[in-house]
């Protein structure tokens, strides 16, 4: 009897494992809604689909990007960072100040992350000192870093701060033909981030304190310890953004950071992060900033007024996660299938 | 009782004593003491809510003692937290499944002590093709294929699930393991495996601490037995000349005899005539890879037993019966109407009703009290005009099914999370009970309870059906099945392959070993009927 089951399966293997590992995969919807995107405007308005358009439309989407990248970490580990958005204007303000205060370049840079470092251990001593819910503590932050730079600018935007040197950063002169630095960083978060959730221990800790608190606590992971981690990640994330957009906006308004908080959770989330903790990927996320992007990038070609276009990222958020559920129904369907041939069953 | 320990701190590897531990009020242990030997398998035996898995939650470091000293290899014990008892070589099988349900088996096995390797000068990057290698034929021999380590857990059922935390605790060196009722749920042959494991673990000098409920596992295994009732200990006593009914003596406060005659099967119900009228009939049902064209009936008055191995499709058809899985084709009929349920609420409407197997899926409702839990699915008979609740019942209610099933709080009241989990699981017994059904499912309904009131369980079931309720249930523990049912079928790969008639009349002419032989020979595909 366990010959027979052992024989049978080794035929289909291959293509059972290669079907398995994409079907199972919770980026499998948006990439489905993505193409969707892409083929509908191709017919509609083929200027979408033009070179140039496209390369705007990643430039646009990088700052989010490194942001969804963050607030993964953060919901894999079961948490939500709702302070992302102004802890990333805070950062460029540091960076931008520090910079006019005449810090060398690398001294103001490293202001900057270790700002997003120390508002992610506030957010995680919030959450696991005082006990406080992930998303009453992160909205606090909130408040506290978008107070603090509006006290300290007094509502005024920095300015003057602008080296050549931050052009560069921000983008805006690229390094060589059309690759700018943010690029590389954005791919140096992912390549860093995704090595860390897919092979490190930290990485095994963020998704097993997410999924189940009691089994990683039993198992001997200082519980508190990981989630405040997750937060010092997302606080970093913040950072690297906060001094790409110092470079990109080339002034750092109080208001800088409003809203992408959402737009974060939003990337993350369409990339199939839960927020019940436990799941969610680095490619995700990415794919899921440069849906968000090319949706409004969409609409903007055209000509749906800017008001408009919240409602549309609502509707694209609910459709993301919509498709994620029926990958994964589809792949339950596959991989019951699967275990019934290990069993020897014919299907 | 030869083996009797003398505390005198010499010769043991843990020495606790004076050890007690309060929660809001209720004493969970009053100044116990356990003594163990270096390479001894120490069974740790009592009731549900004696204290036996609140002093071991002390010992693997989820809890703090409020009182007590305890050594260990000569060195005193203060755990603050589970990796403090890990580092000091004290291992855990806890009773509630502490897997993740997000990560693989082999993430599971290793977390919290992963093996890394070298990645750009730096030893950060896991070497999941080492620990792989490392824990390869260990898992085999539960069963575990190289594919089961990469699969997330949470795909599991309940039983591997089981099996992967003991492979879990086995994967490491350890000093001193403990396992809080390991064999729940698990077939025989994973059953005797562990027990070899056991004894080997003995063998190379480990020590065990053993919870289980089933007295008869502890010959020729365990060499000492400790007994706790209410938060004391009662006794420390060598295994091998000690009864079973010496034992309940203890874990119980009565004498010996007495107990005897409590857990004889009482004469079964007077309705096994299959004269009764038709509660459920299933014609041809099935459900794509899990269940193959399945036909049943169970009349009123009636125990239907399930048998079958894990994964023959026992789960899944009491599942498919509340609609919480679709059927794909085929018809279920109740009271001779057919019915289609599109999820188990409306099975519950309909007076269908499931105590399921997973325990932490039972719907226990924490912060509301014991009485609450019990009435929160059939309000109405606590209720006056639809919405006033009549709190006296309720608690009269719930007063009766404490008295019955021994549920051990000091109040109704007291909020169901203060209760161990096996008094938790009574109180789910009684909600379900409760709710009057004309079909009442139980998918290992005495998991995790004490002897005791597995035969109260046992007989409310009884009366239940002899009141005109009909009953399904499931049991991996052949003699429970047998003791319980009227007519046992038999479930292979999901089908039905075959079924016993008539079974109180064959127990009560002594035929219980050809009975049960006969469910083996079906089960192991020698069929014959």
């Amino acid at each position: 009897m366990s010959t027979t089951a052992a024989t049978a399966p080794k035929k289909n293997s291959l293509v059972d494992r290669v079907g398995a590992r994409l079907l199972v995969d919770p980026t499998l919807g948006v990439l489905a809604l993505l193409i969707l995107i892409c083929l509908v405007s191709a017919f509609t308005l083929p200027v979408f689909l033009e070179p140039s358009n496209l390369y705007n439309l990643l430039n646009t989407s990088l700052v989010v990007m490194i942001l969804a990248m963050g607030m993964t970490v953060v919901l894999i580990s079961g948490g939500i960072d709702l302070s992302i958005g102004t802890t990333m204007a805070l950062c460029a303000g540091v960076a931008a100040t520090s910079m006019k205060f005449g810090l060398p370049l690398f001294a103001a840079l490293i202001a900057a992350l270790a700002t997003g470092a120390l508002v992610g251990i506030g957010n995680g001593l919030l959450i696991t000192r005082l006990g406080l819910p992930d998303f009453i503590a992160t909205l606090a932050m909130l408040g506290f870093a978008s107070g603090i730079l509006y006290i300290w600018t007094k509502g005024v935007p920095i300015i003057g701060y602008m080296v050549p040197e931050f052009y560069v950063i921000g983008g805006l002169t690229p390094l060589l033909a059309s690759l700018t630095l943010p690029m590389i960083i954005a791919l140096l978060v992912a390549l860093v981030l995704g090595g860390v959730l897919g092979s490190t221990r930290l990485g095994t800790y963020f998704f097993a304190v997410g999924s189940s608190k009691t089994g990683a606590m039993q198992s001997g992971i200082r519980v508190d310890r990981i989630r405040t981690q997750a937060y010092i990640v997302s606080g970093l994330s913040a950072a690297v953004a906060g001094i790409i957009m110092a470079g990109r906006n080339t002034n750092v308004p109080a208001d800088l950071g409003n809203g992408y908080e959402i737009q974060a959770i939003a990337a993350a989330v369409i990339g199939g992060a839960a927020l019940s903790g436990g799941r969610g990927r680095i490619l995700g996320a990415i794919l899921g900033a440069i849906t968000l992007a090319a949706t409004v990038n969409l609409i903007n070609l055209v000509g749906v007024p800017s008001s408009y276009q919240k409602i549309v990222i609502g509707a694209i958020l609910i459709l993301a996660v919509l498709a994620n559920r029926i990958s994964a129904i589809v792949s339950g369907i596959v991989r019951q299938r699967r275990a019934l041939v290990l069993e020897g069953i014919p299907a | 009782m030869t083996q009797h320990p003398t505390p005198n701190g010499d010769g043991f590897l843990l020495n606790a004593e004076g050890v007690s531990k309060h929660y809001e009020g209720v004493t969970a242990l009053d100044g116990v003491g356990l003594h163990v030997r270096p390479a001894e398998i120490h069974a740790l035996l009592g009731g549900n809510g004696a204290g036996k898995s609140t002093l071991i939650n002390i010992l693997s470091g989820l809890t703090t003692p409020d009182a007590g000293t305890i050594t260990f290899e000569d060195q005193p014990l203060e755990l603050q937290r589970p990796s403090d008892a890990l580092a000091r070589g004290i291992n855990t099988i806890h009773q509630e499944l502490s897997l993740v349900p997000a990560l693989t088996t082999l993430d599971n096995i290793f977390l919290g002590r992963e093996v890394n390797s070298r990645f750009l000068g730096l030893k950060v990057k896991l070497d999941r093709r080492h620990m792989e290698e490392r824990v390869r034929t260990l898992a085999a021999e539960f069963g575990l294929s190289q594919e089961d380590l990469r699969l997330p857990v949470g795909e599991f059922g309940a039983l591997k699930k089981r099996v992967v935390e003991i492979v879990k605790a086995l994967a490491f060196d350890t000093r001193l393991l403990i396992l809080d009722e390991p064999t729940s749920g698990l077939e025989e042959e994973e059953r005797l495996n562990l027990f070899e494991h056991m004894r080997r673990l003995r063998e190379k000098g480990v020590s065990l601490i053993w919870v289980t409920h089933h007295l008869e596992e502890l010959y020729g295994l365990a060499d000492t037995a400790t007994v706790f009732r209410d938060g004391r200990r009662v006794g420390t006593v060598g295994v091998a000349d000690t009864t079973v009914d010496d034992l309940l003596g203890l874990m119980f406060g009565i004498a010996a005899g007495e107990f005897g005659a409590t857990t004889n099967p009482p004469a079964l119900s007077e309705t096994d005539d299959e004269t009764g009228d038709e509660v459920l009939r299933l014609n041809n049902v099935n459900r794509s890879f899990v269940l193959r064209d399945i036909s049943l009936t169970v009349r009123k008055g009636e125990i239907l037993g399930i048998s079958g191995l894990a994964g023959a499709g026992r789960t899944e058809l009491a599942r498919a019966i509340m609609g919480i899985d679709k059927i794909s084709s085929g018809t279920v009929h109740l009271k001779g109407k057919q019915v289609r349920f599109r999820d188990s609420s409306t099975a519950y409407q309909k007076g269908l009703a499931m105590l399921p197997e997973d325990r932490k899926q039972l719907g226990i409702l924490p912060e509301l009290s014991v009485a609450e839990n019990i009435s929160i699915s059939s309000l109405d008979q606590v209720s006056q005009f639809g919405f006033v609740l009549k709190n006296k019942d309720e608690t009269n209610q719930a007063e009766t099914y404490r008295r019955r099933l021994g549920i051990k709080t000091s109040d109704v009241k007291e909020k169901i999370r203060n209760l161990s989990g096996g008094n938790q699981q009574k109180a789910i017994v009684a909600r379900c009970l409760n709710t009057n059904p004309d079909l009442l499912i139980f998918d290992e309904p005495t998991q995790g309870i004490d002897v005791s009131a597995k035969v109260e369980v046992h007989n409310l079931i009884r009366e239940f059906t002899a009141k005109g309720g009909a009953a399904i249930v499931i049991a991996s523990e052949l003699a429970e099945l047998l003791e319980l049912s009227h007519r046992v079928v038999v479930m292979k790969k999901g089908r039905l392959v075959g079924s016993v008639d008539n079974i109180p009349h064959a127990l009560l002419s002594g035929q219980f070993e050809a009975v049960k032989n006969r469910i083996l020979a079906i089960s192991a595909g020698r069929t014959e009927s």
